[in-house]
């Protein structure tokens, strides 16, 4: 089997790099960036000039390219979609449709919340924030206790959720929630879709480790902010619930595992190899050429290998959802090996460069803007968020590998 | 005025709850130096610091019934 690009593709991968050389500058990096990293002393929202630069990228067709024209999208395949998207994550630009909604939508929408929200998710006049964690629910995501409680043509929401990262800037909210307090706990949940300025919800500021200073474009988990968000009595209509009432556990599921595949997700960690590469092949200290180092050589090497294994399982990923086959556990699979590798390189990096990979950008000795420093405050997050790497083992030896659940039964039985 | 079910403090639910600003998607946002809460079994709590309601989180039984 041969992975290599076709002359067509590659044609298409330099179309995208000039794009980006002739219009994407530092300063608009910046102002795209400000949209995630909002802090005190930084604007809310896309900018006009990150928001015409979207627009550009749009007319381009490179915006929801897997998607079907009759939403919006430009119904191609998922390997042009990866050779475009990982282009403009290299250089800093988000082009994702934002986490796991819009596959969820795509899987188990209506026709009429498919007409509205994926055009709207393309042109990104719609994002979202995730609703999904909460303060004693993130890896044990079924605990959550966030309810939605019916009342005639409407649901009454209550609760809270953590880490909804976008919810600062997002219009509308991807909210799971619990239908059915009686049932088990994987089962008896429902998601829902609804807009940010529903009356009844508050979000609450968490500054982040990469508050201060705030991290550089391209740091793995370099935003300075996410939320908590309140929901008191927040009354939607029956219409922003997502699928069937009760099943929302495995739409929610199987959008986090789409969402795993990609080249947003891959560059996440295999970044940070590109970053040392680039470093040791143009700079040297007082003579010394790091490239040259035998041991550095070695190291970087080793890294490499690894990430070409992130790549391959990526491109896997992509062929057997490109194909419509069944896709189960290779998510987990990837989701496990990326963001261990990405701190196994992480952690190479501070020991090639010493303590200087350890700076902050504010330090006048921080190398790359301090990117290795930030990197090393980010990176551990990666093997947590959207699924730690624990919960992600699990459902490979369930999923791939058909052992027995690790869950308890309530009489204490293996289910 | 509340009680911080951990650290017994005072924490103003009202002040907690006031709106400082709106998010770009209109929704209210307060300011995160007045406090949080949780629910929990079908009712509110509120704490100083996330600290608080971290210890909250990891044993509440313990903290509602005075053990922990």
């Amino acid at each position: 089997m041969d992975f290599a690009y076709t002359a067509e593709q590659e044609k298409l991968r330099e179309e995208v790099r000039g794009f980006i050389k002739a219009n994407v500058t530092p300063e608009l990096l910046h102002e795209a960036d400000a949209e995630a990293s909002t802090t005190p002393d930084r604007p809310r929202g896309m900018s006009p000039k990150a928001a015409a630069l979207y627009k550009k990228i749009y007319d381009r067709g490179w915006l929801g390219i897997t998607y079907p024209k009759e939403y919006g999208g430009q119904g191609g395949d998922r390997l042009t979609q990866y050779i475009v998207e990982e282009e403009f994550t290299r250089a800093g630009i988000n082009i994702s449709l934002g986490g796991s909604g819009a596959p969820a939508i795509m899987a188990a929408g209506t026709e009429e919340q498919k007409k509205y929200y994926i055009p709207g998710l393309i042109k990104r006049e719609i994002t979202f924030a995730l609703g999904f964690t909460e303060p004693h629910a993130g890896a044990d995501l079924a605990n959550l206790r966030c309810s939605a409680v019916e009342d005639g043509d409407y649901y009454v929401i209550n609760g809270q959720k953590m880490y909804t990262s976008a919810a600062h800037f997002a219009t509308h909210i991807y909210l799971m929630a619990r239908t059915d307090r009686n049932a088990p706990k994987h089962e008896g949940i429902s998601i829902f879709l609804f807009p940010m300025d529903t009356p009844g919800i508050t979000v609450r500021p968490l500054w982040t480790i990469q508050n201060n200073p705030t991290a550089p474009v391209g740091t793995t988990y370099g935003n300075s902010r996410t939320n908590e968000t309140f929901f008191d009595n927040v009354r939607i209509h029956k219409s922003c619930l997502l699928g069937e009432k009760n099943k929302g556990w495995r739409v929610g599921s199987m959008g986090l595992n789409l969402d795993r595949v990609g080249a947003s997700r891959y560059l996440i960690s295999v970044r940070r190899d590109e970053d040392i590469v680039n470093f040791v092949k143009s700079n040297n200290f007082d003579g010394f050429e790091p490239g040259k180092s035998p041991a550095i050589r070695d190291k970087i090497a080793e890294m490499w290998i690894e990430a070409q294994v992130c790549r391959l399982m990526t491109m896997r990923s992509m062929s057997i959802v490109e194909r419509g086959g069944k896709f189960t556990y290779e998510g987990s699979a990837e989701k496990v090996w990326a963001p261990e590798h990405g701190v196994r390189v992480t952690e190479a990096i501070t020991q090639m460069l010493g303590p200087y990979a350890t700076l902050l950008r504010t330090s006048k000795h921080a190398l790359m803007d301090g990117v290795f420093g930030h990197n090393v405050m980010g990176s551990f997050q990666s093997g947590i968020n959207h699924g730690s790497v624990q919960v992600m083992r699990d459902q490979v030896a369930r999923r791939g590998l058909e052992l027995p659940s690790s869950r308890r039964s309530k009489t204490g039985e293996a289910k | 005025m509340a009680k911080c079910p951990v650290c017994k403090g005072d924490v103003n639910e009202d002040a907690a709850k006031a709106q400082t600003g709106m998010t770009s998607g209109g929704a209210k946002e307060v300011d995160p130096t007045m406090g949080t809460r949780q629910f929990h079994d079908g009712t509110w709590y509120y704490f100083d610091t996330l600290e608080c309601r971290n210890k909250f989180t990891r044993n509440p039984d313990g903290y509602l019934q005075g053990s922990a």
